[in-house]
């Protein structure tokens, strides 16, 4: 720990207090940022085409999940920045996400059950 | 702890941060994480009710495509028949023909579209835009999407002054994604309202499965709580940044990690817009 009277470095790797340490930040402008405004604007608009040009069916379900799946990678590794982070953080957000597969996998399977009680 | 040889201590060791990132901003990614876990639970427990339910027939829909075209005004082509005891299914559609006078939804519950045992079209659900009674479908959501993206670009516009310790500007976009804030929340009243309006409860439906309605106030109920606690925040910080609390402890960071949370609002309502508007 650094001592009270000397002013702490907190940027300092060399010298790591958890509850100070703090990466240096530096940006990475503000191009990559806007475009990804743009992919999202275009995204959403496909979506209510899509809704009013195709009839409904599973597929057309499937891939407004998938478009939805696109927008939302784009906010996590733009506008939060995983892109930029250290590899172990982005695996220890991204794989936990897998489980959400297999809800997926077993609410369907649910769904479908619930349906024949229906019906 | 031990601050002695450092230099040599391997990642996962202590000393240093194996995330490469501050305490705060790892704690924020994880809560984060458990709270797209929650929402994916809401999700997909609302996709498995959608799946269980066929959707409403869809040659009756196409035939009312034809009939009632974008921008249709709705109080003209249905209108109020509340004299006429026969026709009213309820006591939901009757309050909906004195409060809006127009029997659209009277209508579509005769033609089978708005029906207890098939999920409706959200094009007849959500088709209205304030200031007038056009058939709209969808647009007023659209509007609130752009609404939410714009304001997360704001966000990560001021998470980027920040980064460059430009205090100035870090105000002015904080205060801008703050007024995105309360424009999204805006919106979201003035559509419960709409909705309540036309009858649709917790326990009660005019549209279609009483579970439809049940699940889209939970869901937006709860993302619309998660903005108004991220305006809340929002403002704090804002206040913080003001005051030059961030200047002086030499960085930005508790920008960027409201700014997180702010994102993943946005995040979350790209899928409920998806689930609850689209399928």
């Amino acid at each position: 720990m650094a001592h009270h009277n000397t002013p702490v470095d907190i940027h300092d790797e060399e010298n790591y207090d958890p509850t100070v340490w703090v990466p240096k930040a530096h940006s990475h402008g503000t191009k990559g940022l806007w475009k990804t405004f743009w992919i999202l604007l275009i995204l959403t608009i496909l979506d209510v085409v899509f809704y009013f040009k195709m009839d409904p069916s599973m597929n057309r379900n499937i891939l407004f999940i998938a478009l939805g799946v696109v927008k939302a990678a784009f906010i996590v590794y733009s506008f939060m920045h995983l892109t930029f982070e250290h590899k172990s953080l982005k695996m220890s957000i991204v794989l936990p996400m897998l489980f959400v597969v297999y809800l997926i996998a077993f609410l369907l399977t649910e769904a479908d059950y619930l349906n024949g009680l229906i019906w | 702890m031990s601050n002695t040889a450092v230099s040599t201590k391997s990642t996962w060791a202590g000393g240093k941060s194996p995330f490469k990132v501050s305490y705060g901003k790892l704690m924020m990614w994880f809560f984060l994480l458990s709270d797209a876990f929650t929402f994916s639970s809401l999700l997909v427990g609302y996709g498995a009710v959608r799946f269980a339910f066929p959707s409403v027939d869809e040659t009756e829909m196409a035939k009312l495509r034809e009939e009632l075209p974008f921008g249709t005004d709705i109080t003209e082509a249905y209108p109020a028949h509340v004299a006429d005891g026969h026709a009213a299914h309820g006591e939901a559609a009757e309050a909906d023909a004195h409060a809006h006078g127009n029997s659209f939804v009277e209508t579509m519950q005769e033609k089978g579209l708005f029906d207890e045992n098939h999920w409706p079209a959200p094009e007849l659900v959500f088709n209205h835009f304030p200031g007038h009674h056009k058939h709209w479908p969808l647009m007023f959501v659209s509007l609130m999407t752009l609404i939410l993206i714009l304001s997360s670009v704001t966000m990560v516009l001021a998470v980027e002054a920040g980064q460059r310790m430009d205090k100035k500007k870090v105000e002015l976009f904080m205060i801008l994604t703050i007024i995105g804030g309360f424009m999204f929340l805006g919106c979201q009243a003035w559509e419960w309202t709409k909705f309540i309006g036309e009858g649709a409860r917790l326990y009660a439906n005019p549209f279609g499965p009483v579970t439809f309605a049940a699940l889209f106030f939970l869901v937006t109920g709860f993302h619309g709580f998660h903005v108004l606690s991220g305006v809340v925040i929002n403002i704090i910080i804002y206040i913080n940044v003001v005051r030059g609390t961030y200047e002086k402890r030499g960085h930005y960071e508790m920008v960027e990690k409201t700014g997180l949370y702010w994102h993943f609002v946005d995040l979350v309502w790209v899928f409920v817009f998806t689930f609850f508007y689209l399928i």
